[in-house]
């Protein structure tokens, strides 16, 4: 496959886990702020599910994009600042799986607001991903 | 003394490594596809830092630049650089690095080589140009 055709991958499958991510905080911070409540449990659980599946379909999309640009890890202009924030993003993605699944279902309260500090930089940094790429859509 | 470790921060230890290994991985990938791009171009380009301190080039190397370009390129990007049968190179996102890969390797059925006609003080010039473009 060429350059083009790996770019119409990237964009098709990089929606995934930007939504998949910003959803399981939305869950995780309700859950959160719903701690006491029997529903909580029911959103952390929503909220595992969606960052692990996110951090899944993360992967095709690194794949995708350092074929699209030839194990360009940079870049530069619009790319570098996409690149700048992807990358951070995809590790803290990986981190806050991995912890998440190893943790067990019910990590102590002090524990998951920690989780849920780094869940929100997480989004952070995916959206501002997310916003670079956009823009490099217009530039292109 | 046995130190007792709870699940927690076993889990943290992980989610280090874990995020560590990902991103090792992505970066082994890039250096193999680099690796790859590399042979096919004969050329061993340098590793991009991260953060850089870019000079702007001179005027001379850039007029230099231009005066190659319309010798080369302008017949495919217009005299403008702003696109004929070729694509418009105003504002391009790519790096140095890819900018000299192509112009060296060519694009296969799009782009010729220019090894043989552009040594690398040609091709900084060619760059330079490039890069003093207007991006709008």
């Amino acid at each position: 496959m060429d350059g083009v055709a790996w770019a119409k991958v990237h964009g098709a499958v990089v929606h995934f886990p930007v939504a998949l991510s910003l959803c399981s905080t939305a869950l995780d911070a309700a859950g959160f702020a719903l701690a006491p409540r029997p529903v909580a449990q029911e959103l952390h659980r929503g909220g595992r599910c969606a960052m692990i599946a996110g951090t899944l379909g993360a992967a095709p999309v690194v794949v995708s994009g350092l074929m699209m640009t030839r194990g360009d890890l940079l870049g530069h202009g619009l790319l570098r600042w996409h690149h700048l924030f992807a990358w951070p993003a995809f590790g803290l993605l990986v981190a806050l799986t991995t912890w998440r699944g190893l943790a067990g279902p019910r990590p102590s309260r002090r524990a998951l607001g920690a989780y849920l500090g780094c869940a929100v930089l997480a989004a952070g940094l995916v959206s501002a991903a997310g916003y670079w790429g956009g823009e490099l859509l217009i530039a292109g | 003394m046995a130190v007792k470790f709870s699940r927690e921060m076993v889990a943290l230890a992980a989610a280090g490594l874990a995020a560590a290994a990902a991103l090792g991985a992505a970066a082994g990938l890039a250096t193999i596809l680099r690796a790859r791009q590399e042979r096919v171009s004969h050329q061993r380009p340098e590793a991009e830092p991260w953060f850089t301190f870019r000079p702007a080039p001179s005027p001379e190397l850039v007029d230099r630049g231009h005066g190659l370009f319309r010798g080369s390129c302008a017949h495919c990007h217009g005299l403008d650089a702003r696109g004929d049968e070729g694509p418009d190179l105003h504002g391009l996102q790519v790096s140095d690095r890819y900018i000299a890969n192509t112009i060296r390797r060519g694009i296969k059925g799009e782009m010729p080589s220019f090894a043989r006609k552009h040594n690398a003080a040609d091709i900084s010039a060619l760059l330079a140009y490039v890069r003093s473009l207007p991006a709008d």
